[in-house]
């Protein structure tokens, strides 16, 4: 579904991404780790079309990317969260999803009238079954920016998915979340992948990463060292000595 | 005269508050649509309602060409470059209208002849009442735009965080274009309205523009659509009774003298409790 050949980032001097390879298949929950600095959102920002690429090409469903700008890789399907969380906190939580849904479908829509009106009855039943299956229903008219951090937390998987995405880019959605709420999350990622998204999840809480994921690629100093199921990833020498040799454990944010 | 200074405070608003930028050129790209109503005034003796559109076309044509010009060409993080090259365009606008009008003072038809109307005790002039009552449905179908259609939605969000909203597949660079359109038809619209009480005419109509706009701006609380109502009807009340009183020199003394005042009083504005108290929130959340 999502390739990445040769991808390369070089700021500078710095090679933030090394060639790097890498191929999630349809229907699985990808997981890209590795330790502070190694790339991970580098990579990201360049499939979701933050900045083009020094080198390499990024195709998605056979169509190439690479330098495709932010809302055309949305309208190709692919939505992403962001790190720190970057909701519209002047907007209430049901706006903050009617946007990317409005976004997202704009070029679907048949009629011009209601579009411009705000949007099909279809639209709205959209909204209303994410807000309800991220449990942010009661919040409806809440301002995002009055929310609990957790709901928060929510609410910025909820607009991503208000977009109606193939394909979903998560930046480290658990930083900061109770061990709780990660249960939650896990749930909620393996019905989304059960109905047919893609998920390419960035994260660095672990008890998340190898209980969800179907496989890993594990990025050090811009390189891959390791691609494999999450027990073949734990296992591997070069995986510990990196984590190991990065000096702190996998759980810092 | 109040309400055509809270017009043009809301597309100043409009401007700053979706692209956190301050648009200099505003007031020229107004004086342009004045020109345009007049030219059509003088030739063809239009009526005015074809001096209102051609004012508001006007104004809209020369904000996209500023748009163009200062915030689409210059976009990556260069607030202060935009200010500056507005500035330029400002100094171009006021040449290019100096030569294609060489007169300089040109005549500005009046909405028309109204009676004086006794309302409670008070005399005012109908076209007043008429001017603020469209400034007032104007300001109700711009809250129907903003709060109630996709457009607004959008350029809401764009406002908020235009990066995010990038990311939510919304089309940033055709929503602040369209943005500052609407913004220039609304300065348009208030040009009309201050020319048609005026009913002179000069190029540095601009400059005026550019500064009542601002000072009713700030008075409000930048950022602030009712704020920006607020601020504009106070300096056109504050203005017309410093004229009344102590003659024409006063009037724009009373303007800026009231600016001095408010940023020693009162720095946030009228309406700014909101803007303070949601950013304490946001301090608080890191």
């Amino acid at each position: 579904m999502l390739e990445v050949a040769r991808l390369s980032k070089h700021f500078g001097g710095v090679r933030a991404v090394d060639e790097l390879d890498f191929r999630v298949e349809a229907g699985e929950i990808f997981g890209l780790i590795g330790p502070n600095g190694s790339g991970k959102s580098t990579t990201v920002n360049m499939i979701a079309g933050i900045f083009a690429p020094t080198a390499g090409e990024i195709i998605f469903d056979g169509v190439d990317i690479t330098e495709a700008p932010p809302h055309i890789t949305l309208h190709a399907g692919i939505a992403r969260t962001f790190q720190n969380i970057r909701l519209f906190n002047n907007m209430t939580v049901w706006e903050n999803l009617w946007v990317a849904q409005n976004s997202a479908k704009q070029k679907r829509t048949g009629n011009p009238m209601a579009r411009w009106m705000g949007g099909s009855r279809r639209a709205a039943a959209a909204v209303e079954e994410f807000l309800e299956f991220s449990n942010l229903a009661h919040k409806r008219d809440e301002l995002a920016g009055n929310l609990a951090f957790g709901e928060q937390r929510r609410l910025e998987v909820a607009r991503s998915l208000a977009a109606e995405p193939k394909f979903l880019l998560l930046d480290e959605p658990a930083a900061g979340m109770n061990l709780e709420e990660v249960k939650e999350l896990d749930e909620r990622l393996r019905v989304l992948r059960d109905r047919g998204v893609t998920i390419l999840l960035v994260e660095h809480v672990m008890e998340l990463v190898m209980e969800v994921t179907d496989r890993i690629a594990v990025l050090n100093f811009g390189r891959k060292i390791a691609e494999g199921t999450p027990s073949e990833v734990q296992q591997n020498q070069a995986v510990m000595d990196a984590y190991l040799g990065a000096g702190e454990g996998g759980s810092d944010a | 005269m109040g309400s055509g200074y809270a017009l043009l405070a809301i597309g100043f608003t409009l401007i700053f508050g979706v692209l956190r930028r301050l648009n200099l050129s505003y007031g020229p790209s107004i004086m342009v649509g004045v020109f345009f109503g007049t030219f059509l005034f003088i030739q063809f003796q239009a009526g005015w309602y074809a001096v209102l559109v051609g004012t508001v076309l006007g104004a809209a044509l020369a904000g996209a060409y500023v748009e163009r010009l200062c915030f689409w060409a210059i976009k990556k993080g260069a607030a202060v470059a935009s200010m500056v090259s507005s500035f330029a365009v400002w100094m171009q606008l006021e040449e290019g209208v100096t030569i294609a009008f060489p007169d300089r003072t040109y005549e500005f038809p009046a909405l028309g002849d109204f009676e004086l109307l006794e309302l409670a005790g008070l005399s005012v002039r109908l076209e007043h009442v008429i001017m603020l009552g469209i400034a007032a449905l104007l300001v109700f179908a711009l809250h129907l735009l903003l709060f109630r259609t996709r457009f607004g939605l959008a350029v809401r969000a764009v406002s908020e965080d235009p990066n995010a909203a990038l990311f939510m597949g919304v089309n940033t660079g055709r929503v602040i274009f369209l943005a500052f359109i609407l913004a220039s038809a609304i300065g348009g619209i208030a040009g009309y309205f201050i020319m048609a009480t005026e009913e002179v005419i000069t190029p540095k109509f601009g400059l005026q523009a550019t500064f009542k706009g601002l000072i009713a701006m700030m008075l409000g609380g930048m950022g602030s659509v009712p704020g920006a109502i607020a601020g504009g009807l106070l300096l056109g009340v504050v203005e017309k009774q410093a004229e009344w009183y102590a003659g024409a020199v006063w009037r724009d003394i009373a303007a800026f003298l009231l600016l001095f005042l408010f940023l020693i009083v009162r720095p946030g504005g009228l309406l700014a409790q909101h803007t303070a108290a949601s950013e304490l929130a946001a301090l608080r959340r890191v």
